[in-house]
């Protein structure tokens, strides 16, 4: 029972982290009907910004305001990467095809992976030790074992969500935001300026996917240019499971995928976990295309 | 009996192949090694050509499909063709191409069973599920200790040669064009247009894609063979979702769904990080007097250059870089 | 005629999107060898309804049947091989392929070559080819557009787009041809020469045709029957004469 709890805990844990990414998929799904590739590689920035403000700019380790720094730091600059991106790949192919779209972010994803491995421009590719940010300890709760960076993790999301969720919901540009997804042609004829709220979009969702990478590099003590890949595509499946362009539906998504994740490992089939998130996605894709909480769309002929 | 012009074609194609072949021997080895890669990057490339670019559907599985060819003809090669007293001599030249034929019938039956399930989903979703089907495949072949595990498949024995990656190579161009060359094949291209009028003109979309998948991922398992029995060995990390997207790249830069841009952008694409990793181990000679300029910064900026392309071909060039802009000629 | 004849016929067809009934129990059959019409005002229900004849959707409730036998489940491109064939509101043509390729794709319910035939390109291959090829450009001269059977579909101007659709459903050979707005975007002396087509194919191919249109003068100019819908229902059915006159279709159209 105690082995289940623990379980239970690490795969919320690991869920969080998931379904901070699994939120920026689906924030710009919601507006531009794309798949942002280059989203998993503002995840790995944000895990290397916090780095390069702890090993570079000499940041306080062990220390809770060290630490929040460093998350804002790294939240900060996948914002303004997440704009930037937006701005010089994507804005110019507004009116073009889905694939050329896709496969420009392909490119993006491509150019900050091989521009992040390069020693001369980039950090090189080899693995560094990601420092501790917070203080260090772990907790015993009747037979759980809990560390205090497991709590900071779930204290980042919680307030994260919350943040999130008052945006969209209570202010003009994140109403501006649901607008947009629902129509976008109807929203800009109400005056809104599509532009602005998708550069919005797109930094609100890279700064999640930012704090994403800090906590992700925290319980995993290396980090690496080639790390967004396989966390970046489970929060994408996360997105897809609870219903692409759905907020709420990305979050039940990153709990699930972290959950089952996290369960698969302690079983004989641990070595095929990174494969499990591929098997959910291919079965919701044929019984359930709309996912969990997203309403299927009628093609109209 | 004359032989149709597009047939004469293929044979003159074949008895180059052969001919070559039988000169390699006075070939430098890595040169050759590069110029079989050429081989195996053309069939590649067109046969995804018939999936992404003529029948408009997105995979980004393709090395999957290409590892299931390659494992499966290297598994003949290696564990049954010694048994049977297959491997040597004169044999060899029927088990061998036997080898890379079962490999692409197997890649297709997993391509079969990818496209049947998958194939009502479209654009950016069809991509993504294709990429997880191609990592599952190679995550699988990581987790068999059969075929190596992680540590990789050794031991294949070095096969191919110019004759087969060429005839391939020639066949799978061949088998692409004639396809699509005729009133049912148009069918492929009307898919591509517009599903909806596809299946109002009595086209039965979902076999078009399947058909195109089955044999998309025939060849794309051949080829895997090729390639097994070129390098002698494999590592389920050479079939990951950066192969599946250089060959994409390929048929992209050649202009999705043109016969011959798709066959020169592969090898392009093939040739050029060779060609830079070659320059890159080189100098040149400082004007002014004192050390050599090294070039070694090419290696490093050799795959950054390559993403930009992408990005710029998008941004500049959608339609590929060989695309002709006048209308294709219509078919016979 | 008696109802027998029925080349199609609706009976009690209702298609529901969510809450919403965008076709509420329609009966209407159309005869064999028939010039039909589908009028309404906008929204009611028309091109829906066409979706639900050829398979593009199911019907919530109620039947359909062509020639004798129920379409329920069957998929578009089973139904064109039965016979039924369409235009769209909203031209579809395969833009990358030529003028004379739209037509022979459409050949392909009847085609005797299968896919490994093209990549032997034996002689019976290379002689269907042939043959069709000639059968697409005999079409393409009825309404005049062989002239262009090498040009890309989409350079072509919007009338004759709307005709190569025409010649496009034919080539699948049907025995209902379901035309979608086929005058719209035309000027009033293309108008004419599209009626005098549309009679011409009927009874050169003897097929039922079944069409919406707005043009009242196309409509009451060709139809024979005409079925008019209203918020999805069918309000009313008869000759144009009795269309013209019927309160309930004047209201519908003026509004009450």
């Amino acid at each position: 029972m105690t082995e289940f709890l623990q379980q239970l805990l690490n795969g919320v844990l690991l869920g969080a982290i998931y379904a901070l990414i699994a939120l920026g998929y689906t924030m710009v799904y919601g507006v531009l009907r794309f798949i942002n590739f280059a989203h998993s590689d503002v995840f790995m920035l944000g895990a290397f910004a916090a780095w390069v403000s702890v090993e570079k700019l000499g940041l306080p380790t062990r220390s809770v305001p060290g630490g929040l720094a460093a998350l804002l730091a790294a939240m900060s600059v996948c914002a303004v990467l997440g704009v930037v991106i937006e701005r010089l790949a994507y804005r110019p192919l507004r009116q073009r095809s889905t694939l050329t779209v896709l496969i420009t972010a392909i490119g993006v994803s491509l150019l900050i992976q091989n521009v992040a491995q390069s020693p001369r421009l980039g950090f090189g590719p080899n693995p560094r030790a990601f420092p501790e940010l917070f203080p260090s300890s772990q907790l015993h709760v009747g037979g759980l074992t809990v560390s205090t960076h497991q709590l900071v993790v779930l204290a980042v999301a919680l307030v994260l969500l919350a943040v999130l969720y008052w945006i969209v919901h209570r202010t003009r540009i994140g109403t501006a935001m649901r607008a947009l997804s629902f129509n976008a042609t109807a929203a800009s004829l109400v005056g809104i300026d599509n532009d602005r709220v998708i550069s919005f979009t797109f930094g609100l969702g890279s700064a999640l996917a930012g704090a994403g990478g800090v906590l992700y590099a925290m319980n995993y003590p290396s980090i690496d240019p080639l790390m967004g890949t396989l966390p970046g595509l489970k929060a994408f499946v996360a997105a897809v499971l609870g219903g692409i362009g759905n907020l709420p539906g990305a979050a039940l998504g990153g709990l699930v995928i972290g959950l089952v994740e996290t369960f698969v490992s302690g079983t004989r089939l641990s070595t095929f976990r990174d494969a499990i998130a591929f098997g959910i996605l291919i079965a919701i894709l044929l019984f359930r295309p709309a996912g969990l909480l997203g309403r299927p769309r009628v093609e109209k002929v | 009996m004359a032989i149709p012009k597009a047939q004469r074609w293929l044979l003159v194609a074949l008895v180059l192949s052969g001919a070559a072949s039988a000169v390699s021997g006075s070939i430098d080895p890595y040169f050759l090694d590069v110029v079989m890669g050429v081989g195996v990057g053309v069939v590649l490339a067109s046969s995804l050509n018939l999936i992404n670019g003529f029948t408009g559907q997105f995979s980004l599985g393709h090395a999957g499909f290409m590892a299931v060819g390659a494992y499966t003809s290297a598994m003949l090669s290696t564990v049954v063709a010694p048994r049977m007293g297959w491997g040597a001599g004169a044999l060899q030249w029927v088990f061998f191409p036997a080898s890379l034929v079962a490999g692409g019938l197997v890649a297709a039956l997993a391509g079969l069973a990818v496209g049947a399930p998958s194939l009502r989903l479209k654009g950016d979703y069809l991509a993504i599920v294709t990429l997880g089907f191609g990592e599952i495949i190679r995550v699988v072949l990581q987790n068999v200790d059969a075929v190596g595990g992680a540590r990789g498949l050794t031991g294949v024995p070095t096969h191919t040669n110019l004759l087969w990656t060429f005839g391939t190579a020639s066949l799978t161009v061949y088998t692409v064009w004639a396809l699509l060359e005729s009133t049912r094949g148009r069918g492929f291209l009307a898919v591509a247009d517009d599903e909806v009028a596809a299946e109002a003109m009595g086209l039965d979309t979902t076999r078009y894609k399947i058909t195109a998948f089955g044999i998309g991922s025939f060849f794309a398992g051949v080829a895997g063979g090729l390639y097994a029995h070129l390098k002698g060995y494999l590592n389920p990390g050479g079939f990951s979702f950066e192969k599946s997207i250089e060959i994409v790249v390929m048929v992209i830069l050649g202009g999705m769904g043109r016969h011959a841009g798709v066959v020169f952008a592969a090898i392009l694409l093939t040739l050029l990080p060779e060609g830079l990793r070659e320059l890159g181990s080189r100098s040149i000679p400082n004007p002014f007097g004192g050390p050599a300029w090294s070039l070694d910064w090419i290696k490093d900026a050799r795959m950054i250059l390559y993403s930009l392309l992408l990005i710029l071909l998008m941004l500049l060039r959608p339609e590929g870089l060989f695309h002709r802009r006048q209308p294709r000629r219509p078919s016979s | 005629m008696s109802a027998s004849a029925s080349l199609l016929q609706l009976t009690g067809v209702t298609i529901r999107f969510g809450g919403l009934t965008a076709v509420s129990s329609v009966t209407a059959d159309v005869r064999e060898g028939e010039l039909a019409g589908l009028i309404g005002p906008n929204g009611a229900g028309k091109t829906t309804l066409f979706n639900l004849i050829t398979g593009v959707y199911q019907p919530t409730d109620g039947r359909i049947d062509f020639a004798g036998s129920g379409t329920a489940g069957r998929r578009p491109f089973h139904l064109t091989g039965l016979g039924i064939a369409r235009t769209f509101q909203n031209i579809r043509l395969f833009p990358s392929l030529s003028v004379a390729e739209n037509v022979r794709v459409a050949f392909h319910r009847h085609l005797r070559h299968r896919a490994w035939h093209s990549i032997l390109r034996g002689r019976a291959f290379l002689a269907e080819e042939a043959e069709l090829a000639e059968r697409a450009l005999e079409l393409l001269g009825i309404f005049n557009l062989e002239r262009f059977r090498d040009a890309p579909a989409r350079s072509l101007s919007y009338g004759d787009q709307r005709r190569l659709e025409i010649v496009r459903a034919l080539a699948t050979r049907p025995r209902l041809l379901l035309l979608d707005e086929p005058a719209a975007g035309m000027n009033p002396s293309e108008k004419d020469e599209l009626m005098r087509l549309i009679r011409f194919v009927r009874d050169r191919f003897g097929l039922a045709v079944l069409l919406v249109e707005h043009d009242m003068k196309v409509v009451m100019g060709i139809c024979e029957r005409i079925h008019v819908l209203e918020y999805g229902r069918k309000i009313a059915e008869g000759s144009p004469a009795e269309i013209r006159a019927d309160p309930k279709v004047i209201a519908a159209y003026l509004g009450d």
